[in-house]
């Protein structure tokens, strides 16, 4: 079926087949009548057409009702120029590039990107998921020449083109680093110990190693601490506000070229706190009960308690809370 | 002699690695330093494209990941020794075109020659310890040559250009050689195996 392409705010003349001018005929858009006043003699005139012209137009002749004519009216535009972006998160291994337009055409577009360095064309491989991303592995390493990636976009009317220059060192960054974990450190409460892993997509961090850029700061500030780290997955950090819940993100980067990650999914931690003595002195416990015996609350028996020493004792041990709330329970029954 | 697969030969190797790493590391950050400065006295665009320069050892390599230790160690030693003619010769004729008019400039080429001689030695004392040998600088010359003479002021200003910036690319590479070498490797001069491709 014959498609037609035109641009937004084009006028559209449309003839009917081999028809002459003065000929009978019906024009139909999508199964509906098209009013007389959109014709001069049998032609279709669309005037400052736009999207919503979008459809399947039929000519017939006037008596017969034979169908003399047809097409698919599409109204778009010609596209502007492409947005392309090369990058390396996989260092040494190749880069890919990736691209978008910056304003949708409405209508059907190719892309074809050619990558030459030096005098050598190289394939950028398409890939399947997404479809506007190609890779290319290196083939040589260390070069000074730069990568010259021109990407051309082709549509029915009009076509465009961007061009990228670069050296291979420029465009590696490394995914962000996974796995971030931030832990509190038992009794320091202004530590909090962070760990976090190499993004899986770094091939060989051995030769190629990472060196990484963490951030932090409790919630309720807006101003982030930061820390760089030549080497190790891991960090300490020693300046906490006790008591506060903490924010922290890592970037990476290779240590000698390219540019950082983004930063990491952010993990929220709070240092480790002292868990408040509960106050039963016999005092209190007297004071409450000769006040009102149905104001009488028992206190929580964990607040002094140390499960691990009651779990580890079992019957011998005696948590003295509980031993006071007996007391006070025997006082109040007898 | 111990033996290039000896537990003290592979911590003596990794021990010339690591040093070397650093050394490679200081003499690329100097040189990429070098770089601008040069560009900016000799009025140059640093980034301008620089025709071939004959004698100019590259730094890019294809296969770079299959190369056994010993042929990394060979292909670094050349390449430096090259660089120590080359800047020698770029110090040279700098102090005859300039003179004391730019001292700065001097130092600083004669400070890179200085870590590209120790380098070089470096290189020279870890095939040593590769059981190798390094071979003598008259064979060499008498294979790649003295680098030949440039012509007008300008062609040498942008052959200085080019042996810089192929020279930060060396170091760089040079970091990486030797972290591939300090890789506990499986036989004498094999190359430890390639990362997997994700």
């Amino acid at each position: 079926t014959h498609i037609q392409y035109e641009r937004v705010g084009a006028d559209v003349t449309m003839k009917c087949g081999s028809m002459d001018w003065d000929a009978a005929v019906t024009w139909t858009v999508n199964g509906t009548d098209i009013d007389e006043s959109h014709l001069n003699g049998s032609y279709l005139i669309l005037k400052n057409v736009d999207l919503m012209q979008n459809g399947h137009y039929s000519c017939y002749e006037g008596s017969s009702w034979h169908l003399k004519y047809q097409t698919y009216l599409r109204v778009g535009t010609p596209p502007k120029e492409p947005v392309l972006m090369c990058r390396s998160n996989n260092y040494p291994k190749g880069f890919y590039c990736s691209w978008h337009l910056p304003t949708p055409t409405y209508i059907p577009n190719s892309f074809n990107i050619s990558v030459i360095h030096g005098t050598k064309e190289m394939v950028c491989e398409k890939d399947a998921v997404p479809k506007n991303r190609c890779h290319i592995r290196y083939l040589q390493l260390f070069s000074t020449v730069k990568y010259k990636v021109t990407l051309t976009v082709t549509n029915a009317l009009g076509k465009n083109f961007t061009t990228l220059t670069f050296d291979e060192f420029a465009i590696v960054k490394p995914d962000p680093p996974e796995s971030v974990v931030a832990k509190p450190v038992p009794n320091n409460p202004r530590r909090l110990e962070v760990s976090w892993q190499n993004p899986s997509s770094w091939p060989d961090p051995e030769s190629f190693p990472l060196k990484f850029f963490l951030r932090y700061r409790p919630l309720i500030l807006d101003q982030w601490q930061h820390v760089e780290l030549s080497d190790g997955t891991s960090h300490t950090i020693t300046d906490a506000y006790a008591g506060k819940e903490y924010i922290i993100q890592v970037a990476a980067k290779d240590n000698d070229i390219g540019t950082w990650s983004d930063w990491s999914v952010a993990v929220h931690a709070t240092p480790w706190t002292e868990e408040p003595k509960h106050l039963t002195t016999e005092a209190q416990i007297t004071e409450t009960t000769s006040a009102s015996t149905s104001s009488f609350m028992a206190p929580p028996t964990t607040k002094i308690c140390d499960k691990g020493a009651i779990v580890g004792s079992g019957a011998v041990a005696v948590c003295w809370t509980a031993g006071l709330v007996m007391a006070a329970y025997s006082v109040l029954f007898i | 002699m111990a033996g290039a697969d000896s537990p003290s030969a592979a911590l003596q190797r990794r021990d010339l690695c690591a040093r070397g790493i650093r050394l490679a590391g200081k003499m690329r950050a100097d040189v990429i330093n070098l770089l601008d400065t040069y560009a900016e006295r000799q009025g140059l665009d640093a980034s301008a494209n620089v025709a071939a320069v004959e004698g100019l050892p590259l730094a890019a390599v294809e296969g770079w990941d299959e190369q056994t230790g010993t042929q990394r160690l060979l292909e670094n030693l050349a390449a430096y020794r090259a660089f120590r003619a080359l800047l020698a010769q770029m110090l040279e004729e700098h102090r005859e075109q300039l003179g004391e008019a730019d001292a700065a400039l001097g130092r600083a080429l004669a400070a890179v020659l200085l870590q590209v001689s120790a380098f070089t030695y470096h290189l020279e004392e870890l095939l040593r310890l590769e059981s190798c040998g390094a071979p003598s600088e008259e064979e060499q010359e008498e294979e790649d040559g003295l680098p030949p003479q440039p012509h007008g002021l300008f062609e040498q200003k942008l052959r200085g250009l080019g042996v810089l910036r192929e020279l930060a690319q060396w170091a760089l590479r040079s970091g990486r050689d030797l972290r591939q070498l300090a890789k506990p490797s499986p036989g004498t001069g094999s190359a430890p195996s390639p990362a997997e491709s994700p």
